[in-house]
């Protein structure tokens, strides 16, 4: 399903989505502070150097750690979809990693209710077309 | 102008500010308050308003556009010189000195030294940051010798239409990282969402707070709601407030206004030859960080708000129970309980601000918490937090003027993750 | 037939902020037809009320805007109508099945159309 707005890649962040489109989510590593990075900037925030950041696959699971839900937001693109599901994973291997998901099951389904939402569930990083070649990262829970 | 670096007191440890009691917050000056600028009155534009509420100040203390060798300001209320509103282009300018964005949604020192005809002015910056970094950029330029009768100038637009919304269908930049999801204002119910499962708290119980506040700002002649809408805020209001996002409701949101206000900062000696009562800077720290990872969590905030609260002790030497006016941030309502507890403000400690709601924080109560009634109270101005503590701790707040001591202030903004705090006495030492 | 008109404020009303194209004179018109009229607005409640009574007319309801649900639930009628100028008041009535008008179109007064004697409520247009 295309989504209401698409990410443009720009110089730093296009390993990212590349890796996206190969179906891998990849966060970057600081090897001298020995800290994954997400999001991507140009620099590692802890010693602000570049010289020692690369690119590490993830295993793309997570825990769900929160969410919240969108009743007016100010991206106009969205408001179709109002009420809707935003939630917060973090990497099943390291947990300081979060990421935004709208969970792929409730995506676009315009709530009408409070929903049901299993903190500290176990989810899969799914890879969905949010324009024509663009693939972004979502979550499904799994158990 | 180049933002000036090195500034801030943002190390730690910070240690007592060589410059306290040097620098002296002495008067203010404000212009109307409106919802918007209605793009056609250019005597009702954000630099026609700038430009009243410096003069407003000098007039306050009685001295005149000689007498004034510095201007520091944000040109538009945020940080790096952006405005808090939204920016006028693409549509065309009006003749000089409208002409540009400056004068109609920011305005720069510059501009208000060719309006206005300072003559004298060895030292302008238009640093751009919140207005408690401002107050503390001020103190520290005159503690250091570089100007010495200092107006500090926040000019806060808003334009005609809708506030801040993005009709793009494309994310760019950091945007990429929040639009993709539909993140947006999200963020702060969220951390408060969290902040609430851990102390078992409910949005709810901001009532109290937020209703206080109200009617705090009701008795500032300068808010929105004073001039405005004057009617009573009940908590039928509050608890009936539509959700924004989940546990962040309409109520918790500051209403945009369109507002300017300018002070008049100098030293403790020429402070004497003025109208008004110095009020002495006793201490100024800066902080920024970041989250540790895309999304800014319960813990970031703590951690975040506990390191600035002590800076800010540490820097000025004072305790908890020093503070006799105390005005923490509320652009959202649901930041402020952090700020309390980070200070430990009247003994509150994590996780009881709610429970500090509940109880007796009305003006003349013996906890009289954002006196001059806050964001909430009066509008995005964010300026009632440095008039407000100046006018109590000069005595002439009015209806305002709390019944309990008023010697020590203490205010703080903006953001968790951004942060200023100063400190404010009527004694310089 | 019962027909209610819930009029939202700001950008709809010409006393809203910012007016709208909706006169108090078209209120009060509303009124004397026989609409069942109030206000669902994100004005404090006790500002609603000050509205109205600056109009000099009584509702039969003012409401937050996210509560058309409970408006409907408290004031039974044949048809239902939600005016409004943001997108949130769209929502606000598709999801309560209310008919609705955007503020432009409402400052057309399209009620006054309406045989008060035999009416189907006009299903609301997509977004």
């Amino acid at each position: 399903m295309a989504r209401p707005i698409v990410p443009v890649p720009d110089p730093v962040s296009q390993p990212f989505w590349d890796a996206c489109n190969e179906g891998k989510l990849i966060v970057q590593y600081c090897s001298i502070c020995d800290r994954r990075q997400y999001p991507p900037e140009a620099t590692c925030r802890d010693c602000g150097f570049d010289f020692h950041l690369s690119w590490q696959e993830t295993s793309g699971r997570a825990k769900i750690v929160g969410y919240s839900i969108t009743y007016d937001s100010r991206l106009v693109q969205w408001h179709p979809l109002q009420p809707f599901l935003n939630v917060i994973v973090a990497l099943e291997e390291d947990p300081v990693i979060n990421f935004h998901t709208n969970l792929i099951d409730d995506f676009g389904t315009n709530l009408t209710e409070e929903p049901d939402i299993p903190i500290g569930a176990t989810c899969e990083v799914q890879f969905v077309e949010a324009a024509p070649g663009r693939m972004i990262p979502e979550w499904k829970i799994v158990k | 102008m180049a933002r000036e670096v090195n500034w801030e007191r943002n190390h730690d440890p910070v240690g007592i500010w060589n410059g306290r009691g040097k620098a002296v917050l002495i008067g203010r000056g404000h212009s109307p308050t409106d919802r918007r600028w209605d793009g056609e009155t250019l005597e009702k534009s954000l630099g026609a308003y700038m430009m009243i509420a410096v003069q407003n100040a000098l007039d306050d203390v009685g001295i005149g556009l000689d007498d004034v060798d510095g201007i520091i300001g944000s040109a538009g209320g945020q940080g790096n010189g952006a405005p808090l509103s939204d920016v006028w282009g693409p549509r065309p300018y009006f003749d000089a000195p409208y002409d540009s964005e400056d004068g109609l949604t920011h305005v720069t020192g510059q501009w208000l030294r060719q309006q206005m005809g300072f003559k004298n002015l060895r030292y302008i910056n238009n640093h751009g940051d919140p207005v408690w970094n401002l107050i503390g950029q001020a103190a520290q330029a005159i503690a250091d010798g570089r100007a010495e009768t200092v107006v500090v100038t926040y000019p806060n637009g808003n334009l005609p239409g809708r506030y801040h919304q993005d009709p793009s269908n494309e994310a760019r930049g950091p945007a990429v990282w929040p639009n993709t999801w539909g993140w947006g204002l999200s963020g702060q119910g969220f951390t408060f969402n969290q902040y609430c499962q851990k102390y078992g708290t409910n949005h709810d119980r901001m009532a109290p707070f937020v209703v206080q506040e109200r009617k705090n700002g009701l008795l500032w002649e300068h808010s929105y709601y004073a001039q405005h809408e004057p009617g009573e805020f009940t908590e039928e209001d509050y608890l009936n407030g539509r959700m924004i996002a989940r546990d962040l409701s309409i109520f918790d949101c500051d209403r945009p206004v369109l507002a300017a206000a300018a002070y008049v900062m100098t030293t403790a000696a020429k402070a004497q030859d003025m109208k008004q009562k110095p009020v002495y800077i006793l201490d100024h720290t800066e902080s920024q960080f970041t989250p540790r990872s895309l999304v800014q969590t319960i813990d970031d905030t703590e951690e975040w708000t506990d390191i600035q609260a002590q800076r800010s002790y540490n820097g000025s030497g004072l305790k908890p129970e020093d503070i006799d006016v105390f005005a923490p941030y509320d652009g959202f309502a649901v930041f402020t309980q952090y700020y309390i507890e980070a200070f430990g403000w009247r003994g509150v400690k994590r996780g009881e601000a709610h429970d500090f709601y509940a109880g007796d924080i009305s003006l003349k109560g013996p906890n009289p918490l954002n006196s001059g009634g806050g964001n909430m109270g009066t509008g995005r101005m964010r300026t009632v937090f440095i008039t407000d503590p100046l006018e109590q701790l000069q005595g002439r707040a009015g209806d305002r003027q709390i019944t309990t001591k008023a010697e020590v202030a203490v205010t703080h903004g903006v953001l968790p993750i951004t942060a200023g705090t100063v400190v404010m006495s009527t004694s310089p030492d | 037939m019962a027909i209610l008109l819930s009029f939202d404020i700001d950008g709809t009303l010409e006393l809203g902020d910012p007016p709208g194209g909706v006169t108090t004179e078209m209120v009060r018109k509303a009124h004397e037809v026989g609409f069942i009229i109030g206000s669902c607005s994100d004005k404090p409640l006790s500002v609603q009320r000050k509205i109205w009574e600056d109009m000099e007319l009584t509702p039969a309801f003012v409401s937050a805007k996210h509560q058309l649900g409970k408006v409907k639930r408290e004031n039974p009628a044949d048809a239902y109508y939600h005016m409004g100028d943001r997108d949130t008041d769209y929502l606000a009535a598709k999801d309560n099945d209310f008919g609705f008008w955007w503020a432009h179109e409402a400052a057309e007064q399209p009620w006054l159309e309406f045989d008060m004697n035999n009416h189907e409520q006009i299903p609301i247009s997509p977004m």
